[in-house]
């Protein structure tokens, strides 16, 4: 259990960090969409370049970006394999009876590139920005008022949670417990989940009371507002070009 | 059970995102004003409690927990769950981005399933009734979750019939594990505090 720390680099100074988290993400969103779209490898690995070259400019450590790639590169790695290994095909390596196809290969190669590239182009679009504003963003782009709200309490709840959870397991530890694949594990994991239910429950007892008591009616009243100035625009179209040209080079190549 | 962003076809992904959208915008005007704050601190709760490992052989696995959460948040279940996914994609970078339609889906349908089922229990009387039917539930949320998964990808190519295979034998031993911590816990809770159930 760590705590989220994606916004950890938000401070930084560049032209990612300085743009309107709305056109940001805007933007960023139809990159996303226009690489996951892309069906050709070579086109793919163009995106790759270029979300590459977006995340050396954000100036975030490429330290902390490799550590955030360990799920993806998991997942895709599995894939990647069973990809080659299912697909049927021309046959370009044999071990007994698994067979590596050519088209497996390539199927398998094209869904890790994309997969890279769309992780990677989290940390320039949402990396770049406090976490909280992000979300106020949100509410910008016309994204349910409630959910914006459930996701800003979520997010600030879970950093509670966390310390929560780890406290619980320090105790369990101290008393002997060890996690094993037995009844009695799962049995105690049981209990303790059940135990931090119970505390939350109670816990959004008393806060609602005393949002309530501070005035609140399910409207949220935030001190900041955003302005979208000539150069959130001209960025915002920049990186919508970016997508344009790959859209292109697919339909061309 | 989470899918990565460029492996389902198109329709299915924004597919995914249709029914999310009709789903969630059903859900949100069967919750309260006044559930806002509980559905957030029970979600953040859920996001930690998915953290925990167990450990499975030599390997480990995280608890999927969407059975749990059907039958403690009900109709706000689905909300929750959408919420929690869309943080882990941008937090943890956990699941892909366009793909959390789906992901929200395949997860929220098995979280209701289990949330529909548990409301039975009020009409039957038999011995261990509690941790049978937090059992039952923990179970629906992974296979109905787990046959929604199967569908999306074998809609998106039939070249993933091999990995569907794998991933319902993969999921066989998560299945009981599941189980046993939602019936577990649903003991503890009837015990502690039953208003917390639905």
């Amino acid at each position: 259990m760590h705590l989220p720390e994606i916004d950890k680099y938000s401070h930084l100074q560049s032209y990612l960090h300085s743009w309107d988290p709305r056109a940001k993400i805007t933007s960023f969103s139809f990159l996303i969409l226009s690489i996951v779209l892309l069906g050709k490898l070579p086109v793919a690995l163009v995106g790759f370049v270029l979300a590459s070259a977006l995340v050396l400019s954000s100036r975030i450590p490429l330290r902390f970006i490799f550590k955030h790639l360990r799920w993806v590169l998991l997942f895709v790695s599995v894939f990647f394999i069973l990809m080659s290994i299912f697909i049927p095909g021309q046959e370009l390596y044999r071990f007994h009876s698994l067979v590596i196809s050519q088209e497996g290969l390539q199927k398998g190669t094209l869904i890790a590139v994309k997969a890279l590239t769309i992780t990677l182009l989290i940390f320039p679009m949402i990396g770049t920005t406090p976490f909280p504003t992000t979300i106020k963003a949100l509410e910008g782009l016309r994204v349910p008022h409630v959910l914006v709200q459930i996701s800003a309490f979520t997010y600030r709840y879970i950093f509670l949670s966390i310390a929560e959870g780890k406290r619980m397991i320090i105790a369990l530890t101290s008393r002997g417990f060890e996690r094993k694949t037995d009844l009695h594990t799962l049995q105690t994991l049981g209990k303790l989940i059940g135990m931090m239910f119970v505390r939350s429950y109670e816990r959004t007892e008393r806060v609602y009371q005393a949002m309530v008591s501070r005035g609140y009616n399910g409207e949220m009243v935030t001190m900041n507002e955003f302005h979208l100035h000539g150069g959130d625009i001209g960025k915002a179209i920049f990186i919508s070009l970016l997508g344009v040209i790959l859209i292109s080079l697919e339909v061309v190549l | 059970m989470h899918v990565a962003d460029g492996v389902l076809a198109t329709q299915v992904w924004v597919g995914g995102y249709v029914a999310t959208g009709a789903i969630t915008a059903f859900c949100l005007r069967r919750i309260a004003p006044e559930q806002i704050p509980k559905i957030s601190i029970m979600t953040a709760a859920f996001f930690v409690a998915s953290l925990i490992h167990v450990p499975l052989g030599p390997t480990s696995v995280h608890l999927i927990l969407n059975g749990l959460c059907g039958i403690i948040l009900g109709w706000g279940a689905y909300i929750s769950i959408l919420v929690g996914l869309t943080l882990q994609a941008l937090l943890f970078q956990h699941g892909g981005l366009t793909t959390i339609g789906v992901n929200a889906f395949n997860m929220g349908v098995g979280a209701l399933a289990a949330f529909g089922f548990f409301k039975l229990r009020g009409k039957i009387s038999i011995r261990h009734r509690d941790f049978l039917f937090g059992f039952l539930a923990g179970v629906i949320g992974v296979v109905v979750g787990l046959i929604s998964l199967s569908i999306c990808l074998l809609t998106s190519g039939e070249e993933f019939l091999g990995v569907v295979k794998l991933a319902l034998v993969a999921h066989l031993p998560i299945m009981a594990i599941e189980g046993l911590v939602a019936g577990f816990a649903t003991i503890f809770l009837m015990k502690v505090k039953p208003e917390v159930l639905r």
